[in-house]
């Protein structure tokens, strides 16, 4: 056996073809991007840990990810928030795993999308496992894993080919992705419309919405079809475990001193009607501010926020999300919602 | 830490960067292999690395009394303290919730009305390896079948050695202690032969298992449905070729690694689905376990010399056992109860209706047994016996009407790998990797290991842990 001149080969090989692929799919609009993964998330939750009664913690679902921009939170109040926000997860299981398992006493801003925020506390339904995962596995997490993660982000950083994702969206292109994209016949139905990235996200899982899916409105058209799935597929609300659950864990956390601020993103076409017609304000929103008595803020009730458009009608593109979070931070701060600011 | 994640390719370029300077001794090559053994492990859940130790420092003890004592009560005792700590952290870690379910259950059914919680403990990575490689150390210092370890720094390696310690292969004393008395250097061939296993280890865990074939089986057997034909044998060969790629390919990477250092460890397989038979199939599949289960189990319990009926009650207490290893749960246990009738009625078919396997047959012989292995697979992946009844309903076509989960595209990708596997095993039974690498040119080897590479960077995987981990 001649292997040192195979392995010779096998390198100049190895290179030249991982060459060529991530030059193609660069070629095709590939960029590099992090993965919003668990570990991403977890190293934002070691923060929560840490956390002074000057901060905040943004929880809740996509929308807090995409609407509120850390930089313009950060330029207005000086403080930089914690973004624990999880995209099609019910907020409930990390608000809880914050008043049950941290002294934080500051500041939670609890993004209310109500399909998810009431949607169940069934621990194996989707809205609730996806978020009590990652917080599991913060408890959880061990030293290799966090190697692994702080190893992964220069690659992640900078090579497009680096393309897994927790998500598992539609446009990976990852071997596996790539061929359980392929289809033959119509054997099974096809599950659910196909569901393509759409954000970019840094490594304070600040989230940007790409400027594809605001130019590209064949693009923005695939998400409205991934909501209308949804909307067929889920389970009616479950107004009362929900409200029950959240309202015992946000009793404990203001006793505590901590603050609460909630709020219900824009959100418009067919998802708001949607919205609408499954979880009525009245008998959602209204309800919970009620209940709770903690600064509230519903998109509708502010004049700036009524007409922001959605470009795939759940979430705001990233010029709208920045106006709509200096905006939104200046209410806060005149409210005296946000009263501990680092610039006053 | 895994053998398939950005931090272990750190940590073995540091440990083979350290092993190969020139500024330490062979001692201190020793300890670094040894301290990196325990931060390979450590850096999984630290606290547990006392376990190790506590079971070291016991077999060591005990090896050493062995080696002295000649008093045969005092032997026995000392070999029962051995046994009782190893088996003792086994059943706790491994079996108590099993167990205490199962009391709890023949306890209620008199009407006690017994309520116990189980206790949720954290199952120690590769416990029923390391405590199988410590315990045949023992018992074959007792049975005196191996010198004592010289230093307590080779046996504390023995016990630890990173690439094999939690999925094996469970190697014995012979075979590995005396490896380190002297100082061990790969040859520039053996270490890059060491990295082209590496290669196929990890291609054989990311592409083919996790990549190629987890997504399917996940999907039958996690559908809870009474299925189809098509999926429910798609759905169970998917996970035949994933538990083989998975398992085989740790133990390939874990035999790489160690050449890369120098030290040889033996085949954990030899293209077990290529099998004439259970015998064979049990000379091929995980060969460290099944020749561990053969020297401390069925010949202890007399083995062949008792005659028939004694033979055959050790053979299904062996495979029994040997399920029950793989995991607390009565599926486990009818999986290798499975194995056991199939070894018995191979038996009773040598005897009563013997015939020739030709080259003709042989390939017909080598299907059947694949396909019959792929019955007990069922009861391995299920998790319920629900579950399994309705896989094997539909496997025989007693459900034609059930439900379909996967698509065409699976069908076909789970039969063409499957199909390839099954003849690569059956051409490959009397050769190996090795000997057919050395046929090709060079060319043609650079090309397959620049291909496997590729995949395996393409396919990226989220870090899937070994299967075997579990066990």
């Amino acid at each position: 056996m001649q292997l040192k001149q195979s392995l010779l080969m096998a390198i100049a090989l190895s290179v030249i073809s991982l060459g060529a692929w991530e030059l193609y799919w660069r070629s095709q609009g590939k960029t590099p991007n992090l993965d919003d993964n668990k570990d991403l998330w977890a190293v934002q939750r070691a923060k929560g840990n840490k956390a002074t009664a000057d901060d905040v913690i943004l929880t809740g679902s996509s929308r807090v990810l995409f609407d509120i921009q850390l930089n313009e939170w950060e330029k207005e109040t000086g403080i930089r928030p914690i973004q624990l926000a999880t995209a099609g997860a019910s907020p409930l299981p990390i608000f809880s795993d914050i008043v049950n398992n941290t002294n934080f006493k500051g500041t939670v801003l609890v993004g209310v999308t109500p399909p998810l925020f009431f949607s169940t506390t069934y621990p194996l339904a989707d809205p609730w496992y996806r978020a009590q995962n990652r917080t599991d596995y913060f408890q959880k997490r061990t030293y290799a894993q966090r190697f692994n993660h702080l190893l992964s982000i220069p690659l992640q950083k900078n090579l497009a080919l680096i393309s897994t994702s927790e998500e598992k969206w539609n446009d990976n292109f990852d071997l596996k992705t790539l061929i359980n994209n392929i289809r033959i016949g119509e054997r099974i139905p096809q599950e659910m419309p196909p569901f393509y990235r759409f954000d970019n996200i840094d490594l304070d899982r600040n989230v940007e919405m790409t400027p594809r899916t605001v130019n590209d409105t064949a693009f923005a058209n695939t998400h409205k079809k991934v909501w209308g799935f949804f909307g067929k597929v889920s389970p009616p609300p479950d107004k009362k475990s929900t409200m029950d659950f959240f309202v015992n864990d946000a009793k404990k956390f203001m006793e505590r001193g901590g603050k609460i601020i909630l709020l219900r993103c824009p959100s418009t076409g067919g998802f708001r009607m949607g919205e609408k017609m499954v979880t009525p304000r009245a008998e959602f929103w209204d309800k919970l501010v009620d209940t709770l008595a903690v600064p509230s803020y519903h998109f509708e009730d502010y004049e700036p926020f009524k007409n922001l458009d959605c470009p795939e009608w759940s979430h705001l593109s990233a010029k709208d999300a920045r106006f709509f979070t200096t905006e939104l931070v200046k209410i806060l701060k005149a409210d005296g919602a946000l009263t501990k600011s680092k610039t006053n | 830490m895994l053998f398939n994640s950005l931090s272990f390719v750190v940590f073995l370029v540091v440990v083979l960067a350290l092993y190969y300077s020139k500024i330490f001794n062979w001692t201190n090559k020793k300890r670094i292999l040894l301290f990196a053994s325990y931060l390979f492990y450590g850096l999984w859940n630290p606290p547990l690395v006392i376990l190790l130790w506590i079971s070291t420092v016991v077999d060591w003890i005990t090896g050493k009394k062995l080696a002295t004592e000649e008093n045969q009560r005092k032997r026995k005792l000392w070999l029962l303290l051995s046994m009782f700590v190893n088996l003792g952290f086994l059943t706790f870690f491994k079996y108590r919730d099993f167990l205490l379910d199962n009391f709890t259950t023949v306890v209620n059914a008199y009407g006690y009305g017994y309520n116990a919680t189980p206790m949720d403990i954290i199952l120690p990575m590769g416990i029923s390896f390391y405590t199988f490689q410590t315990m045949s150390y023992t018992i074959d210092m007792y049975l005196k079948r191996t010198e004592r370890a010289k230093t307590f720094l080779d046996f504390a390696l023995y016990v630890t050695f990173f690439p094999q310690l939690v999925a094996g292969p469970i190697v014995r004393a012979t075979d590995l202690i005396s490896q380190f008395y002297e100082e061990k250097k790969a040859t520039v061939n053996q270490f890059l032969w060491g990295l082209f296993l590496l290669t196929l280890g990890l291609f054989q865990k990311v592409v083919m298992a996790d990549t190629m074939l987890s997504d399917t089986a996940d999907k039958v057997y996690g559908a809870d449905k009474v299925l189809n034909f098509w999926d429910a044998w798609m759905g169970t060969l998917a996970f035949s070729g994933q538990i083989f790629f998975d398992f085989a390919g740790y133990s390939t990477c874990a035999i790489g690694i160690a050449l890369m250092l120098g030290i040889i460890l033996p085949d954990n397989f030899r293209y077990p689905y290529g099998s004439l038979g259970f015998s064979d199939l049990w000379r091929r599949w995980h060969i460290s376990l099944s020749s561990w289960l053969r020297d401390y189990l069925y010949i202890p319990l007399g083995g062949n010399r008792h005659g028939i009926v004694r033979m055959y009650a050790a053979l299904m207490i062996t495979m029994l056992l040997g399920g029950l290893w793989h995991g607390a749960a009565w599926t486990f246990i009818v999986w290798g109860g499975l194995h056991g009738t199939y070894l018995i009625l191979e038996r009773l078919q040598r005897q009563y209706v013997p015939f020739k396997i030709t080259a003709r047959n042989g390939i017909f012989l080598a299907f059947i047994t694949f396909t019959f292995v792929n019955i007990t697979w069922v009861f391995f992946r299920a998790r319920e016996f629900k579950t399994a009844w309705n896989m094997l309903s539909s496997m025989l076509y007693m459900n034609p009407e059930g439900e379909k989960v996967i698509g065409s595209f699976d069908i076909l990708k789970v039969s063409v790998i499957i199909g390839i596997l099954f003849l690569c095993h059956w051409f490959m039974r009397n050769t190996s990797v090795e000997a057919v690498s050395k046929k090709i040119s060079p060319i043609a080897l650079a090309f397959v290991w620049a291909s496997m590479f590729f995949l395996i960077a393409i396919s990226q995987g989220s870090g899937e842990q070994f299967i075997y981990f579990q066990f």
